[in-house]
């Protein structure tokens, strides 16, 4: 029986490996420390190569194809910069811009500016890009050109560097928000593309850094146009491995094979981070909104009330210190996103069970049968479903926080979760009930897009009548002044908040763990995390953008 | 003679249909499942678009005709081996395959030689030593190997050996800085193979074990080895030559089966170690619906998996003689007739 025992070597073994296991998180840290102490006092140098970890392939950079504007936005620059998220965005290919009129724009463009492969950049080619935009192919900059605001005619002067812009109506904020938001093609090359979702080589832009080579799922090399017009890049080449996995993006950065990562660090990660002198925990707003979107389209979310009652029915306090263990704001100000410029301060989204009760009550919605759910006056079951995308562990639990919430004023849920595509096409197809998801900056922090999102069926349609909204909206497109747009903005996002079609739940936070040893200069611009080309330009330039210092998690 | 080319020709059409069937689900399959390509490249923006944009899109990703004529298309391709270009990444799906394919033969190809070789061999030697000490630790081992996950094994090694110990990458299939030399860059891919071969190796060896070992014992119970043990056959020979090549045949089936799909690639190990391998391709690309790619990818496995079965259908004869006999006896006696 002895011999027996001890003859089981390959337990011992086992044992081991989950020992190991269990303990090679800890002991990780240590090692961080000593690897990386090397290469400080490169403040004013340029540093020669920084490795930055990202999530996800977005192709060769093509804007019809792949949407990363952070990303993007280090090849191609836009009139004016840094986004339509700041107050007042600068003149950036522009040198100046001026509104003769309630419709009428002009621009002048830098002289002197050369595209990556040695053409210049001329007026032509702003011309060519809004038309392009407006008349060509949908992508999500087009409808700044084409719908809100529309622009009927683009001229470039006779002195071939003034392009005169006529709008359909009036557009006091074409350089506040959309010449903050196009990036400018070059037309020598973009002429040609007559398919432009085909388009595979590599972006060609006027940017701060050039894009070298990309490999689908593996890299992008970019080395740094040193002739850049806003200042030689403080980083000479950047390379980008591609690392889906969230483990194995978080490994790479423990190990030291990358400096930063461009991937959140979950609450429960951040420890394993802040304990050593290298890395960093950059804190940022991403801009973003995750929304308990409901079809309006159906009942019982086609009346308004019924919407109103289940936002006064979600304590989104509890969801925030729940799922997120506190990293995030809960959304208690609605939609949009309070850190933009463009949202009214004053909004409140109250949590009041009783209030929303009573309203359900009063609508007819009343339980019956006694089985705990509310039924539709007409006495029909009243059973709705919430769907959400399975690879977002997150927002199913989030769901599922709601799904109880709104047991409690009698509301029946189930929560569906499917694979990301198939969660889409639902979607898409207006094939659900209510829907957890993420909406980003361009959603809920520009101003313009929040009339296309009534307009295009996110969060109304044309197509159905709402005849608040849409005196306001012609109120909108009649205002010749931001000033006057920005109040009636306000007024448009306080009747949204009181019977909203995607309730703000919360507004996520995001952690960036980088490698300080490596390259300590970045910069956050609001929207758009700290990996971005503010956050290797010059100091002065980045200050003239407004990006700021980032926040960090001690 | 005659008989035997009729006998192959009767395989080959039985083959064809076979594929062709395949064909035909390798193209429906992908469209059958919820949402098209239009939402990999809009997300959320895809309400925007009006009707007439989204007909416009669609027709410029190929997408724009009828089912049936996109079935033929796709079946005049297969014919002219034009597969398309593929919605995602624009490029032709044969040239992306052709770049990936190399990188899961080189992971899963060793792969699975090793898996099968250390399987083998471990199986047997339990086999011989049944209900002894070594024998009950072996199994038990080689159980927790079967019943961990794949890519947990990936996990760990990457937390330990990579991440504490800095012994090896943690990602990709080589290191985007080269020194320049051929030396330089074989060292590089094999240091960066190391981790998801083994990782593969742990994952499979542990059904060859198995398997082996059941076949072992069944061969080990035979009268034949009883018979050979007392004629005074030595140990090894009776293991390796009398018992281990009958119970071959079982695992020989289960290795060809098994090369079959070791073109799909291994989608979680590659994953994990974020290798550029088929596996992790096909996935990206059910992600993003991208039609071409995946009937690329698909007609791909088909054609290994069919190929891998008649292989096996024709190399059977030679590693089992009553299935060599068998054929001779019946066509001498269809002959006779």
């Amino acid at each position: 029986m002895y011999k027996g025992i001890k003859k089981l070597w390959g337990l011992p073994l086992i044992l081991l490996v989950f020992l190991v296991a269990g303990c090679s998180s800890n002991e990780a840290k240590g090692q961080a420390d000593e690897t990386n102490l090397e290469g400080e006092g490169a403040v004013t140098e340029q540093v020669a190569e920084l490795k930055v970890g990202i999530p996800s392939d977005v192709g060769p950079l093509n804007i019809y194809t792949g949407n990363v504007d952070w990303l993007t936005d280090l090849v191609y620059d836009k009139l004016f910069s840094p986004s339509p998220y700041v107050d007042e965005p600068i003149p950036w290919l522009a040198e100046s811009a001026e509104q003769l009129d309630d419709t009428t724009w002009i621009v002048k463009v830098r002289d002197g500016i050369k595209w990556h492969d040695g053409e210049d950049f001329t007026a032509e080619d702003v011309k060519f890009t809004y038309e392009y935009f407006r008349d060509g192919s949908a992508n999500r900059h087009t409808h700044h050109v084409s719908e809100v605001p529309k622009i009927d005619e683009i001229e470039v002067e006779e002195d071939g560097k003034t392009v005169r812009f006529e709008c359909a109506y009036a557009c006091p904020s074409l350089a506040s928000i959309t010449f903050a938001d196009l990036p400018i093609l070059p037309e020598h090359i973009w002429k040609d593309v007559e398919n432009p979702r085909q388009y595979n080589k590599l972006a060609v832009g006027t940017g701060p850094f050039v894009l070298k080579e990309y490999e689908a799922d593996q890299y992008y090399k970019f080395k740094a146009n040193n002739e850049y017009f806003m200042g030689e890049p403080t980083v000479a080449s950047i390379n980008m491995p591609i690392i889906k996995d969230a483990t194995a993006m978080f490994n790479a950065l423990r190990a030291g094979e990358i400096d930063a990562s461009t991937r959140t660090v979950p609450a429960e990660l951040q420890d394993s981070f802040k304990n050593t002198d290298a890395m960093k925990l950059a804190k940022v707003s991403p801009l973003s909104i995750v929304q308990f979107g409901l079809n309006y389209e159906r009942k019982p979310f086609n009346t308004e009330e019924v919407r109103r009652a289940v936002s006064l029915a979600i304590d989104r306090q509890s969801i925030v210190d729940t799922v997120l263990l506190g990293q995030g704001r809960a959304g208690l100000t609605g939609y949009p996103h309070p850190d933009s410029p463009w949202t009214n301060p004053d909004l409140s989204t109250p949590y009041d069970t009783a209030k929303a009760t009573e309203i359900l009550d009063s609508l007819g919605y009343k339980d019956t049968n006694n089985d705990g759910f509310r039924e539709t006056p007409e006495g029909e079951t009243l059973r709705m479903n919430t769907i959400v995308s399975a690879s977002e562990p997150v927002y199913v639990r989030v769901a599922e926080m709601l799904k109880e919430q709104l047991k409690d004023i009698g509301l029946q849920f189930e929560v569906e979760a499917m694979d990301a595509t198939t969660y889409a096409a639902a979607n898409s197809e207006d094939n659900f009930d209510t829907y957890v998801s993420l909406i980003g900056p361009h959603g809920v922090a520009d101003p313009d897009q929040f009339i296309m999102s009534h307009r295009a069926s996110y969060l109304w349609t044309k197509d159905i009548a709402y005849p608040a909204m849409d005196t306001l909206i012609e109120d909108w497109m009649a205002a010749s002044t931001i000033e006057d747009r920005k109040a009636i903005s306000f007024d448009m996002q306080e009747l949204y908040n009181n019977q909203p079609t995607a309730i703000a739940l919360y507004y996520p936070e995001e952690v960036f763990a980088y490698n300080a040893t490596v390259y300590d200069q970045y910069v956050e611009s609001l929207g758009y995390g700290i990996v971005h080309k503010y956050s290797f330009l010059p100091e002065e330039t980045r200050q003239a953008v407004s990006a700021t210092a980032p926040k960090f998690v001690e | 003679m005659n008989r035997t080319l009729s006998s192959i020709g009767k395989k080959l059409i039985q083959y064809g249909l076979v594929f062709l069937v395949a064909l035909t689900i390798n193209f429906a399959l992908p469209r059958l499942a919820p949402g098209d390509p239009l939402l990999y490249f809009f997300g959320d923006t895809i309400n925007e678009l009006t009707e007439v944009q989204k007909q416009q899109a669609l027709e410029s990703i190929g997408l724009d005709g009828s089912l049936w004529e996109q079935y033929i298309v796709y079946l005049q391709g297969i014919v002219t081996f034009d597969f398309g270009v593929s919605i995602k990444y624009a490029e032709p799906v044969m040239t992306i395959i052709g770049d990936r394919l190399p990188w899961t033969l080189l992971l899963v190809g060793p792969a699975m030689l090793l898996s099968a070789v250390i399987g083998v061999i471990l199986g047997a030697y339990s086999a011989w030593n049944r209900g002894k000490g070594r024998d009950v630790s072996l199994l038990i081992g080689m159980l927790t190997l079967q019943a961990v996950p794949g890519f947990w094994v990936g996990l760990l090694f990457l937390a330990v050996l990579a991440v504490q110990l800095g012994w090896f990458p943690t990602y990709g299939a080589f290191s985007m800085m080269q020194d320049g030399t051929t030396w330089g860059y074989i060292k590089d891919v094999a240091v960066h193979a190391i981790l998801p071969l083994a990782t593969i190796t742990l994952a499979t060896v542990g059904s060859n074990y198995l398997l082996t070992r059941s076949s072992m014992l069944e061969s080990l119970g035979q009268d034949y080895i009883t018979m050979a043990e007392a004629k005074g056959v030595h140990k090894k020979e009776l293991i390796f030559n009398h018992a281990l090549r009958n119970a071959l045949l079982p695992i020989f089936t289960h290795f060809t089966m098994t090369l079959g799909t070791l073109v799909g690639g291994a989608v979680v190990v590659e994953s994990v170690f974020s290798y550029p391998g088929i596996g992790r391709l096909l996935y990206e690309s059910v992600i993003a619906r991208d039609f071409p790619m995946m009937q690329g990818i698909f007609l791909i496995i088909t054609l290994g998996v069919i190929g891998a079965n008649l292989f096996a259908d024709l190399t059977y004869p030679l590693i089992d003689p009553r299935a060599r006999t068998l054929k001779k006896t019946k066509g001498a006696d269809m002959n006779h007739a």
